[in-house]
């Protein structure tokens, strides 16, 4: 670098020369862009593959559309009638709000319990988180499979199981009706959440100082008003971040009930991202499809929008 | 814990320590028994699944590990998975940490918004997009191709990307940053010789957890991918999925190999992913 340093002074010169601003205003001004140039791939990369999809299903959702996917003109939200008109519509909002509240509401349940469990100290604690972490990692689609092997009357794993452990006598039907299909898709799904809650509340529980207990236990305080008093506050930023993202990402899954029943029969099991992907994909219904998105988006926005406020709010305290 | 050994237990300590194994060893089967159950299965013969009252398998029949490279491109399944899932991260991160930085280092106009944007493009899950992504893909001409999957896949991995990797540049101080300035370094330097380094434990976190969403995406590829050489894992295994007959014992062979690697990575940054997504939240 040393060598380099004769050469600078002059390349600093013609630096200054060239543009016509003064030096001080073209360092203000280039301060000014700066970070936008740093935030430039990434709001470019997320304008054209999030943003413009975003457009285009709006876009779609209000205007007339042939099966080819080409706009012809607004067509009065005859779309969202249309869908409101179809008396698989309401089934497919119960199904979706009951698949949603049950698999984030017991599964955060469940996962706030197994971490309270896992922060113990205890042998064998590390193979257990280990061993926690599996449903999370594995794919949603192998893991419905999977699932759907098990509950299976003929040939299914737990029906084998229970009769050689002698608890039943003969193969149950555990898959008799749509409802019991859509319970085991529930259950699936909670499987699959609980270690995403139980991770997100561990952290939250690992930051909390072990003064607070001792001085707790001081003043006798049992275990569940420690719970309560301590515990319960001090991981309430985690379960309100993973509840929250829960709440999305269980309202927009699609594989498990793919896999399991493709929201057979007669929407029976179907949520309102299988509905929506049959009516644009198989029926060619690409403007109600549409307008089932934009459905969906107005009840996420609710939910994303207390999320949003919760941490920005966060944020600037943290400022 | 030397220190409590030592003292007198009482019973109910004990109890509760017995319950607390009990717990935690039931949670432990139950979850591994998905697994468990996908292993046995696909040990076994067409027969003996068909048949049923098997737990597990009469003869293991590894064959049926070597067969399925035969009987679909699982080789080239798993190559598509390498490419959608490696080029999605690099893609991601590319974009990502200079954002990252950006949103940890300076302050702008609109950082709140460019912030809250990120944060409510997690609400846009593809399914919901898949027909708008469909037609942006049909424009740009990239259906049916390993590239769309790649893009698509760093774009919606962008909010986390952002997320923990801004978490973790907050949590290092600028101070040797601007050690480096005041040596001459510019910005990029500073960046990639000062921060990048201490900030690796975190980016590694980030990169395996890209690389572990987009080898485990299902739906966009679902819907994009046609040709069948261009599959990745998670739709090409539907192979042994068809619509009369499942060949369950294939089908799992296949999702063991899927599963893996995944399970392998996942499990080498389960720790600083949780304390990551916690410091990212926590700090907003």
């Amino acid at each position: 670098m040393s060598t380099k340093t004769p050469a600078a002074p002059a390349g600093q010169q013609a630096q200054q020369s060239s543009p016509r601003l003064p030096n001080p205003g073209t360092k203000r001004f280039f301060r000014t862009i700066e970070p936008y140039i740093w935030i430039a791939p990434s709001i470019i990369l997320m304008a054209i593959f999030i943003v413009t999809p975003i457009i285009k299903v709006f876009q779609l959702s209000m205007n007339k559309v042939t099966r080819a996917g080409k706009l012809k003109g607004f067509n009065h939200f005859e779309n969202f009638t249309n869908i409101m008109k179809d008396p698989a519509f309401s089934l497919v909002l119960k199904n979706t709000i009951l698949w949603t509240v049950a698999v984030v509401v017991i599964s955060t349940l469940l996962g706030f319990i197994l971490a309270l469990l896992l922060n113990n100290q205890f042998k064998g604690r590390k193979v257990a988180r280990a061993i926690v972490v599996f449903p999370w990692a594995t794919t949603l689609v192998i893991q419905a499979s999977a699932w759907k092997f098990i509950v299976n009357t003929d040939y299914g794993t737990l029906n084998t199981l229970l009769m050689e452990l002698k608890l039943i006598s003969a193969p149950i039907n555990w898959t008799s009706s749509p409802t019991a299909w859509f319970a085991w898709e529930i259950a699936c799904g909670i499987f699959v959440t609980i270690p995403f809650v139980c991770f997100c509340v561990l952290s939250g529980l690992q930051s909390i100082d072990n003064s607070y207990y001792e001085a707790a236990t001081v003043d006798g305080a049992g275990y569940f008003q420690k719970l309560f008093s301590i515990t319960l506050p001090l991981v309430k930023s985690s379960l309100t971040v993973s509840t929250v993202l829960n709440i999305i990402y269980v309202f927009n899954s699609f594989p498990i009930i793919w896999t399991m029943t493709k929201g057979d029969p007669a929407n029976h099991t179907d949520t309102l991202v299988t509905y929506l992907y049959k009516l644009a994909f198989y029926n060619g219904k690409q403007g109600e499809a549409s307008a089932v998105s934009v459905i969906g988006f107005l009840i996420l926005l609710v939910c994303a929008s207390v999320y949003m406020i919760y941490t920005l709010r966060k944020g600037d305290e943290d400022l | 814990m030397t220190q409590t050994a030592k003292k007198p237990v009482s019973t109910k300590k004990t109890i509760l320590r017995l319950l607390l194994y009990f717990v935690v060893l039931d949670v432990c089967v139950i979850t591994l028994y998905p697994y468990f159950a996908m292993l046995c299965t696909a040990l076994k013969s067409r027969e003996e699944i068909f048949s049923g009252g098997t737990v597990l398998p009469i003869t293991a029949i590894w064959s049926n590990f070597i067969d399925i490279w035969s009987r679909a491109p699982m080789a080239r399944y798993m190559l598509n998975s390498v490419m959608i899932a490696g080029g999605s991260t690099i893609i991601a991160m590319l974009c990502g940490i200079p954002a990252a930085y950006a949103l940890a280092r300076m302050k702008f106009k609109g950082q709140t918004a460019f912030l809250g944007f990120v944060i409510v493009s997690q609400m846009f899950a593809p399914v919901v997009l898949l027909i708008g992504i469909y037609q942006v893909m049909q424009t740009l001409n990239l259906t049916n191709s390993i590239l769309g999957l790649v893009f698509i896949n760093a774009a919606f991995n962008q909010a986390f990307t952002i997320w923990l990797l801004r978490g973790t540049f907050m949590g290092i101080s600028a101070d040797m940053e601007q050690a480096a300035t005041i040596d001459g370094c510019n910005r990029i330097q500073s960046m990639m010789k000062v921060l990048l380094p201490v900030a690796a434990p975190g980016i590694v976190t980030t990169l395996i957890f890209i690389f572990i969403n987009a080898w485990n995406e299902y739906t966009v590829a679902l819907c994009l991918i046609q040709d069948d050489l261009l599959k990745p894992l998670t739709v090409g295994i539907n192979t042994f999925n068809g619509y009369n007959i499942i060949e369950w014992q294939y089908l799992f062979a296949a999702s063991i190999f899927a599963i893996i690697p995944v399970v392998i990575l996942f499990m080498c940054i389960e720790k600083n992913l949780v304390s990551g997504l916690a410091s990212g939240g926590v700090k907003g």
